[in-house]
């Protein structure tokens, strides 16, 4: 709980570098920082580099060079531990077909270490995420893309990790839900959590966001807090960094 | 953890539809080869009952023992070999006895019901051999490559989860959700002999259970292996490919292109070129018999003896007897050494493709249950040893009652043709009855016991292989 005073990082990356095998160099020393209590929100266009820094974190690929970080367990020498403090939502959440939410759920807590739960903690995180209660004890087979990203929400949820990792979490959810969404974010931040998200959504990242980075080609080529961003066009500078400005001009 | 996603294997096996429909079919498969099983051992227990009657029939109203042709005795059907049929069907069940010479069964079930040879029996080994091993591969084929198509995996190893757990829970819970759901079909189908009438003794019972613990060990190589094949392969369907292709290689290449490989590097004599030795050695035996048998002469009478038909018929039956013997002899020791030749290049070629056969867990699978079902290839070998055990004793008893070995020749006698009296019947019963003993229960297991080691290995191999496969697989 040490590191949960405020400004020490929960999630850390330090020059962190991936080259694919085909060489393609996905991220390139990129480093940042986000403290318990705060949201990141990584902007950036298809095949920036936004997925492969999450999998960095969670140890799906190991990095070329530097490190991340979560709790100041580096991921690729203390995977199982460092993985502990981390709960993770992905761009698509397909979970178990054949299994209702509240199973889905309980095998996912169970795996993340929390055996603890009853059918009333499944219940409340459901309806907590927004998915209509008659939905809970169905099969996933049935649910709608948006449907299922709720489920998978609530199992980030459940984890109650002190890190959370998300990869456009918002795609598939309609204007509603992702509004709810993102009071959910709030209340995840008023509880202390450090959250890292990549997205699409410019608007909403602003709302919501505490950092705000742009990356391009596998490097950060904008990072400022939201409140230095507040009076400005963020779509229009997004574009700037996109054809390649660089950040003094963009701001300018 | 471990336990958590063992059930969870389970469960997510047991609710699929796929599940739901293969196993049903598999399961109706299972009680119906039970049904066919006893049914067929019904139906040709009561040939076998009719062919043993029959046999005696045709000797009632004969007067003497001499008149004694074609007494056949039959190998009787096992309830077993209903379920694992190896060789039964094919070897000849029918062997027809003489005092004397060679013994040959003939009358196989597929040569007498060709239908059947056709499309063969619906038995448990083929069972096994194609359904089951295929509902193995069903379940296991996407283990691994279908939790990251589903992108399960990926939130799966989110968590402080141990590789080595995960796949062991995996491994661990297809186990279980593939194995008991059979096994309690099995059991249900086993209890279908007795109620239809078909009792099996105790050892009967423990042959069985090992028959099921082969079958069950060779569905559990197949899960493992595919279990195995999805931890190398990234997407569902490259893992069924790989999984199809391996499959017809061992279930349906291996075990029938070893043998023709053995036969290609140890050369067998056939036994048409055997017969026809032997034919060549049997005419010129007799052609040498003809003479002495043309230079046979009584004694001359002696002085004062009147000429004895009787006495001189006699002597003349006992010379043509040792004659007889003197060939039998010396044909049987052609015939041994022939054979012995034959039988010693035959084994060092079954031995070969055995042994090439056995890289499939197919052939080990086929061996064992074969072997506890008592129908593997001994069976004719056995068979035979023990019509020749009877031929002893049938040559015996004819000597008893004729003084004569016949052995199905011609033998001359002198009939008293007393009008007044009425010849007195044989009665067909003294005949020593055809006791078959199947092969004692230690000998077959001795024959199965390396070839369930070996399909335990199997699993082993792959359990051990899909560990090894999923510590590099990439989760992403
Ligand atoms: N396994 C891989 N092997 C080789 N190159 C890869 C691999 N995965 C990703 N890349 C490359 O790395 C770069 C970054 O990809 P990444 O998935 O991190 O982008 P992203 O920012 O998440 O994009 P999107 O917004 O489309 O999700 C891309 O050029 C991609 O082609
Ligand atoms: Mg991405």
């Amino acid at each position: 709980m040490m590191l949960e005073v405020p400004g020490a990082a929960m999630l850390e990356a330090v020059t962190l570098t991936k080259r694919y095998e085909d060489g393609v160099l996905a991220l390139d020393h990129v480093s940042f920082a986000v403290k318990p209590g705060q949201i990141f929100a990584m902007l950036g266009a298809n095949g920036a580099g936004k997925t492969t820094a999450i999998n960095l974190f969670l140890n799906f690929i190991e990095p070329t060079d530097g490190e991340a970080r979560i709790d100041g367990i580096v991921t690729h020498k203390e995977p199982l531990l460092a993985k502990q403090r981390v709960a993770y939502v992905s761009e698509n959440v397909m979970l178990y077909p054949n299994f209702t939410a509240v199973q889905n759920l309980d095998y996912f807590a169970r795996l993340g270490g929390k055996t603890g739960y009853t059918k009333d903690d499944y219940r409340s995180v459901l309806l907590r995420v927004g998915l209509s209660e008659d939905a809970h004890n169905k099969r996933l087979k049935g649910f709608s893309k948006g449907m299922r990203q709720k489920c998978g929400i609530a199992i980030a949820i459940l984890k109650d990790a002190p890190a959370i990792l998300l990869d456009e979490p918002t795609s598939g959810l309609d204007p509603k839900a992702g509004f709810e969404f993102q009071q959910l974010l709030d209340s995840l931040r008023t509880e202390g959590k450090a959250i890292l998200m990549s997205t699409h959504d410019i608007f909403r990242a602003k709302e919501v966001a505490d950092i705000i980075a742009i990356m391009n080609n596998g490097r950060i080529v904008m990072q400022e807090p939201a409140s230095r961003l507040l009076g400005q066009d963020l779509e229009r500078l997004y574009m700037q960094y996109m054809a390649g400005h660089t950040a003094a001009e963009a701001v300018a | 953890m471990l336990r958590t996603i063992i059930e969870k294997e389970i469960r997510d096996i047991i609710g699929s539809s796929k599940f739901a429909i293969s196993f049903g079919v598999c399961a109706a498969l299972i009680l119906l080869c039970f049904v066919t099983g006893a049914v067929n051992y019904k139906t040709s227990q009561a040939q076998y009952e009719a062919a043993k009657a029959e046999n005696l029939r045709q000797m009632e109203g004969l007067t003497d023992w001499f008149s004694v042709q074609q007494h056949r005795i039959f190998l009787p059907p096992h309830p077993l070999a209903s379920l694992v049929s190896g060789v039964s069907n094919d070897i000849g069940r029918t062997t027809e006895v003489r005092g004397r010479g060679e013994l040959n069964a003939d009358g196989s079930r597929y040569a007498e019901d060709p239908v059947y040879a056709v499309f063969r029996f619906l038995d448990l080994e083929f069972l096994f051999q194609v359904v089951l091993s295929l509902l193995a591969i069903l379940l296991g084929y996407d283990a691994i490559s279908g939790e990251k198509e589903r992108g399960t995996l990926r939130l799966s190893f989110s968590n402080g989860l141990p590789r080595a757990t995960y796949i062991l829970g995996k491994l661990i819970g297809s186990f279980l959700a593939l194995i008991v759901p059979l096994l309690l079909a099995l059991a249900i189908g086993s209890l279908i002999y007795p109620i239809l009438g078909v009792p099996l003794s105790g050892i009967d019972w423990l042959r069985l259970a090992l028959i099921i613990l082969a079958g069950l060990l060779f569905v559990g190589a197949f899960l493992t292996l595919s279990v195995m094949v999805s931890a190398f392969t990234q997407r569902t369907s490259s893992s069924f490919l790989v999984l199809l292709v391996v499959w017809i290689g061992a279930v349906l290449i291996i075990p029938r292109a070893s043998v023709l490989l053995a036969g290609r590097m140890v050369d067998v004599p056939s036994v048409d070129e055997l017969a026809s030795q032997k034919a060549r050695l049997a005419s010129q035996l007799m052609e040498e018999d003809r003479t002495r048998m043309s230079e046979f002469n009584t004694p001359p009478a002696a002085p004062g003896e009147d000429f004895e038909p009787d006495k001189m018929l006699k002597l003349f039956n006992t010379f043509m007897d040792s004659l007889a013997d003197a060939r039998d002899k010396q044909m049987a020791e052609f015939g041994g050494r022939l054979n012995e030749d034959r039988a010693n290049k035959q084994q060092a070629q079954e031995r070969l493709a055995f042994s090439i056969a056995r890289v499939s867990p197919s052939a080990s699978f086929a061996l064992a249950t074969s072997a506890l079902a008592g129908t593997d290839m001994f069976l004719k070998e056995h068979y035979r040893d023990q019509t020749m055990d009877y031929q002893q004793e049938y040559g015996k008893f004819m000597k008893e009652k004729t003084g004569l070995n016949p052995g199905g020749r011609m033998v001359i006698m002198l009939r008293d043709d007393n009008e007044n009296e009425k010849p007195k019947e044989i009665d067909p019963s003294e005949m020593p009855a055809f006791k078959y003993a199947p092969p004692a229960f230690a000998e077959s297991f001795g024959r199965a016991i390396f070839d369930l080691g070996l399909l335990a290995f199997f699993n082993l191999l792959f359990f051990t292989g899909s560990v090894f496969g999923f510590l590099r697989y990439d989760v992403r």
